[in-house]
């Protein structure tokens, strides 16, 4: 059971690891693509939308790729 | 042109609410850990800041879920309802505390990484009564920092209001695991009644309050309709029925009535194409415009008009939703009349 705790948290880091780098850049450049709401807002707005999209840009990415 | 999103639209009523909040928070924690040290003088402040955050969030979550149904038994509970979020999000917080000190002070001593150890230190994943109930607490927090992460406005629009409302609704699940993991765990410690009259007194009170609620708003629906069936209206269709951008077509008193679901809305017009007869109701909205689909006839579904410079028009009738339902008044309006849509 351990191994198999250990290979879940993984695979729930390195999903977390590529929302990291998918939130980087579509806080750069995609998210004014994806939302004309977004365009000129503060850096605070962005950090507010960073750990959410962290964890939830497997909803962000067929979005911004339509865009 | 979108509004720009601002980080929170703060305005004098919501710090007004967070003031109160905080100073609620505040007076929670000092009562419970003055109280605690009191009793057990002998208690460390890592313990204390982890019963202390525990406490004031279980008490937080709860005051959260009252507030729904509440504000639906009596509207002078609406004002609570109004900042909703900022309370959810502080709870989430004071949640997060509470995870980070029992992490670090029950798992990070060990060689094993300490997210690993919660799911690992214990593996009586079959027995009740040694149940690893930290787990079911890390969960609840996960569904909490969720919820947490996507309240701003940016997340409703861009996740779809289904989506973040499901997502949101996952609260309930939080609940019951957080419900488990005190029962399964702290109670297992705790010898004294008053946390057990407290739990499950916290659970009688938010599921009376949501089965009381929910009679009063079938009272409402039940009321709602019988004043519709009077008024002349047909219930015709549930909205899950009418997929989204496309109508259902319905014959009611002789009129050939398509009822049209877009983006939140319903409405409903002649099914007749003024071009050639084309059943429009079989075509669906392209560009926000009810389109044929013999021949790309357009009109807008609030009006029946065809954009500028067309000019043909078709009979728009009153729509209404009463939960999941929808109603029509099959009393036709002069081609091109604007009927408000019905909105869910």
């Amino acid at each position: 059971m351990e191994q198999t705790i250990s290979v879940f948290l993984l695979i729930v880091a390195i999903y977390l690891a590529l929302g990291v780098l998918f939130a980087i850049a579509f806080l750069r450049k995609g998210i004014t693509k994806v939302d004309e709401g977004a365009a000129g807002t503060s850096w605070i707005f962005k950090l507010l939308i960073f750990p959410g999209t962290v964890a939830l840009w497997i909803f962000l990415l067929p979005k911004w790729l339509k865009a | 042109m979108a509004v720009t999103y601002k980080p929170v639209l703060w305005n004098r009523q919501k710090k007004i609410y967070d003031r109160l909040l905080w100073l609620g928070i505040f007076l929670i924690i000092t009562t419970f850990s003055i109280s605690e040290v009191l009793m057990y003088p002998d208690i460390t402040i890592e313990t204390v800041i982890i019963r202390a955050t525990a406490f004031t969030a279980i008490i937080l979550l709860h005051f959260i879920l009252m507030i729904g149904p509440l504000a639906r038994l009596d509207n002078r509970f609406l004002p609570l309802l109004y900042n909703r979020r900022h309370l959810g999000v502080s709870m989430f917080f004071i949640a997060l505390i509470h995870g980070v000190f029992s992490i670090v002070q029950f798992h990070a001593l060990g060689d094993t990484n300490p997210i690993i150890s919660v799911f690992t230190s214990n593996l009586h994943y079959q027995e009740i009564s040694a149940f690893p109930f930290q787990v079911l607490g890390f969960f609840a927090l996960v569904i909490l920092f969720l919820m947490a992460a996507t309240s701003h406005d940016f997340w409703l629009k861009n996740l779809s209001p289904k989506v973040w409302k499901t997502l949101h609704m996952l609260v309930y699940v939080a609940y019951g695991l957080i419900i488990a993991h005190v029962a399964l765990g702290t109670l297992q410690y705790e010898t004294d009644l008053v946390y057990w009259v407290m739990l499950i007194g916290g659970f009688v009170t938010i599921t009376g309050l949501h089965i009381a609620s929910g009679i009063k708003e079938n009272r409402r629906l039940a009321a709602q309709k019988n004043a519709l069936g009077e008024a002349g209206y047909f219930e015709v269709a549930t909205l899950s029925e009418i997929e989204e951008k496309r109508a259902k077509t319905l014959f009611i008193n002789g009129e050939n009535i398509a009822i049209y679901k877009y983006d939140g809305k319903i409405s409903a017009v002649n099914n007749i194409c003024r071009h050639q007869m084309g059943p429009i109701g079989e075509g669906k909205i392209i560009d926000g415009c009810i389109t044929c689909p013999w021949h790309g006839y357009q009109y807008l579904p609030e009006n029946g008009q065809s954009p500028p410079p067309f000019k043909e028009k078709l009979e728009t009738y009153q729509v209404k939703v009463v939960g999941k339902h929808i109603w029509v008044n099959p009393s036709p309006f002069a081609e091109g009349t604007f009927v408000e849509a019905a909105e869910f």
